[in-house]
């Protein structure tokens, strides 16, 4: 299947759609009509070098910045600008690139955050603690201790573990990889496989080419604030000239 | 050597125990107050001016609930309800569309609705000063003093509200949800906590915690529009000692300052009025060697 016939496929039953997005910061134009889709339990990554506006795209779909123009479509519905807790409480979870973990929460109180939402059960709410405890076995043996006194890579796991809280039909990933040891950047791998096979969506914004290119079905590589090129994953490798020219690498 | 014997003229180890209680009734209303400040301070930068009128206002629902139901405690809880919902009101029509402005721009609404709050209970009221009966006369020996048992109620009462908060805040998933947005605001709102809900909520919590004091103090010292001016001063002083938007370092340190202050008028060179200076040494201090707060771990 080629990279038009999927987002063919996509066209029909896309969870989000980002159409023609600008935004800016000020007065500096940084997203210059980005468009975009990711279809519902697919894995979909964005390159780019440092500063073509990605985490700019993750925040403008997750309400956190306003875009000038174009709007997000999800799941049929405009959503553009609309609080980011609603968005939350729809299904769309984000993960910083910074982590923003709640330092001086514990670990337990930073997943409640995305836990308490109400029309959760009891059994529920174990059964996704869990989970994260099952994939993270550390973020349980840490539950009780304050989430700055973790680990960088720790603090990764929180993240992501937090944003699973919100049973999210996709997750906005940003550079998850970022400054960690191999053995924890093969977890977070890991990790986007096993949510993969649970049918959660993912924007995964990345540096690491050859991680993206395994976890992700289709990627998109952005320049400028632009979107430049759109292929199945599986078509790209990380000689091939057009992750040079766009990548550098 | 003359200036020390009379400032030491007169101490004795009696005027010390009751002044170290005085201190800490004193000290416990402080920190309600202070409470809410910080809370409101820590979870949306805003300098809450308004805050001393919540207090007065408190008072004045009262004298009001009191003079209609006659019971005290009524009073208590209606004044720290309808305060409450009043701060909710405040919040939502003059502080929310604020958000994201310049902090400049919530003072000065905030300085506005204290204008206009002691401006209309001096309409309603009058200058007159009101009274609120305390809900026990009874007295007890210290020393060579009838000492009021409401005094120490005002105390316990107040630790009460205090930790009863403190655990609301530790233990309860809307208090998870105030020491999330405190921390980081965006975070939270993206793990679809509503925090502009979550600020009404603490401005309320915040507002009714003033009406609270209010009432319990109102018996000390009479109800007037202006009562909150003096309080407030107070407040702010003692958050920026405890450290701007730390709720411990405010309780501890509104204990501080008022037991200093209460230690220091019964010093003879000084009289009670000049007794209040203490407050503004402390604050000087704490800005020029820990601007941060006396009672913030120092940061690594
Ligand atoms: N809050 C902000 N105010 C002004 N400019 C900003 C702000 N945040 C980001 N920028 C600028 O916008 C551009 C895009 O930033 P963005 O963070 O989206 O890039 P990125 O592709 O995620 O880069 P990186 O790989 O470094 O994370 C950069 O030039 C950055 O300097
Ligand atoms: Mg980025």
């Amino acid at each position: 299947m080629s990279a038009t016939a999927a987002a063919t496929e996509i066209q029909n039953t896309p969870l989000i759609g980002v159409e023609d997005l600008h935004t800016f910061y000020g007065k500096s134009h940084i997203l210059h009509g980005i468009s975009l889709k990711v279809g519902a339990g697919e894995v979909v990554g964005l390159l780019g070098r440092n500063g073509v506006g990605k985490s700019t795209t993750l925040k403008t779909i997750m309400g956190l910045v306003r875009p000038s123009q174009g709007r997000v479509v999800y799941q049929g519905y405009p959503i553009t600008s609309m609080a980011p807790h609603k968005l939350a409480r729809m299904g769309i979870a984000y993960v910083p690139e910074d982590r923003r973990i709640f330092r001086l929460l514990t670990v337990m109180e930073n997943l409640r955050t995305g836990l308490d939402r109400g029309n959760v059960t009891d059994a529920r709410k174990r059964e996704l603690l869990d989970k994260v405890f099952t994939y993270f076995p550390v973020l349980a043996e840490r539950r009780d201790q304050a989430g700055g006194t973790l680990s960088g890579g720790e603090q990764q796991m929180l993240a992501i573990a937090r944003a699973m809280m919100l049973e999210p039909k996709i997750i906005l990933l940003d550079e998850p990889t970022e400054g960690l040891m191999p053995r924890m950047v093969s977890q977070i791998s890991e990790i986007i496989g096993a949510l993969h096979r649970e049918g959660v969506a993912i924007l995964l914004v990345e540096q690491n080419v050859p991680l993206t290119l395994a976890a992700s079905q289709r990627v998109y590589i952005m320049e400028k604030g632009e979107v430049r090129h759109h292929a199945l994953a599986s078509e790209l490798k990380v000689g091939d000239p057009v992750i040079q020219q766009y990548l550098g690498i | 050597m003359d200036l020390l014997q009379q400032c030491f003229h007169g101490m004795s180890f009696d005027l010390f125990v009751i002044q170290t209680l005085n201190g800490i009734v004193t000290g416990m209303i402080l920190a309600l107050v202070a409470s809410g400040l910080t809370l409101i301070f820590g979870i949306m930068d805003v300098v809450n001016f308004a805050h001393g009128e919540l207090f007065m206002l408190g008072a004045y629902m009262g004298v009001l609930v009191l003079a209609t139901t006659g019971s005290f405690w009524l009073a208590l809880i209606l004044a720290t309800l309808i305060v409450g919902l009043i701060g909710a009101a405040l919040q939502i029509t003059t502080l929310r569309p604020l958000i994201g402005r310049d902090p400049l721009t919530t003072i000065l609404a905030t300085f506005g609705i204290s204008l206009i709050l002691q401006n209309y209970a001096l309409w309603q009221f009058g200058p007159v000063a009101r009274k609120i009966q305390e809900p026990y006369t009874g007295h007890f020996n210290l020393f060579y003093l009838e000492y009021p048992w409401y005094r120490l109620v005002i105390a316990g009462l107040s630790a009460a509200i205090i930790g009863g908060f403190w655990m609301f805040l530790k233990y309860g998933k809307y208090g998870i949800w105030i020491r999330a947005t405190t921390q980081d605001r965006v975070m939270a709102q993206a793990m679809g906590i509503p925090v502009p809900w979550v600020h009404t909520a603490a401005f309320a919590i915040g507002a009714g915690m003033a009406a609270a004091s209010g009432v319990l103090f109102g018996p000390l010292v009479g109800v007037n529009h202006i009562m909150g001016l003096d309080w407030v001063l107070k407040a702010f002083i003692v958050v920026v000692v405890g450290g701007m938007g730390n709720l411990g370092g405010s309780i501890a340190a509104a204990i501080l300052i008022s037991l200093l202050e209460a230690y220091a008028s019964m010093l003879g060179c000084i009289s009670p009025a000049q007794a209040v200076i203490v407050s503004f040494v402390v604050l000087v201090l704490t800005l020029l060697f820990r601007p941060t707060g006396l009672f913030v771990p120092t940061p690594k």
